[in-house]
């Protein structure tokens, strides 16, 4: 596994485990390497399109499904509560870890809760619908507001 | 991207904002999205659908409309 590989590990591997995001020292640490060679990874990541950093450039903001900040969609799994992106990617949280997961969000224009069971094959039958207001082509062009 | 209770309470958001209303997806193809996407996503061998990709796998869930495909323009 090349280094930038390892680090994408992980980063992810932290991730699914604390629901929170690696500061550099830790993947520095996980890895026993400099916090340098790390960030240089976490630069290169980015470029790839797995991460989102903050202007720091040592911070994780997005490594998709799962977000380093918290916001309105959650997803909890055995216990431990994971923040979403986005609607889309608070399925993905539950995809990824390929386990039995609730999401809880909220309608964008009622604000009526949802508490959505996710089993290992798929949500429950569910009439709530996902609206995305960006096209395919401009996704990366503003991640965060995607 | 985000959920709503309703297609009507789609279309309310959308005039608030005076945008146009984008393509529906239900719960079902956003399963199907999400583990297109992720369900590899922890493992080293991990990677992002290229466009090819991305088209075969919205139109094979029914979204095949340009606002879908990730070079197009004409959204």
């Amino acid at each position: 596994m090349d280094f930038d590989t390892s680090v994408r590990q992980a980063v992810y591997q932290h991730f699914a485990s604390t629901g929170q995001a690696p500061s550099l020292t830790q993947v520095a640490v996980e890895l026993g390497c400099s916090e340098d060679d790390v960030r240089e990874a976490f630069g290169r990541l980015q470029a790839k399109r797995v991460l989102l950093l903050e202007p720091d450039g040592e911070t994780i903001r997005m490594a998709p499904p799962f977000s380093g900040v918290p916001t309105p969609h959650t997803v909890v799994v055995g216990g431990q509560t994971y923040f979403a992106n986005c609607a889309w990617d608070a399925l993905g949280i539950a995809a990824a870890l390929h386990q039995e997961a609730v999401v809880h969000s909220s309608c964008g224009q009622s604000a009526a809760p949802l508490h959505l069971q996710v089993g290992r094959d798929g949500p429950e039958p569910s009439r709530w619908l996902f609206h995305c207001q960006v096209p395919a082509a401009r996704w990366w062009a503003d991640l965060v507001f995607t | 991207m985000l959920f709503f209770r309703s297609e009507e309470l789609v279309d309310e958001w959308c005039l608030a904002r005076g945008i146009v209303r984008r393509p529906l997806v239900t719960m079902e193809q956003l399963w199907q999205l999400a583990v297109t996407w992720y369900a590899t996503r922890l493992s080293p061998e991990a990677r992002r659908p290229g466009p090819d990709e991305m088209r075969r796998i919205f139109a094979r869930i029914g979204l095949d409309d340009p606002f879908w495909d990730p070079q197009s323009d004409t959204f």
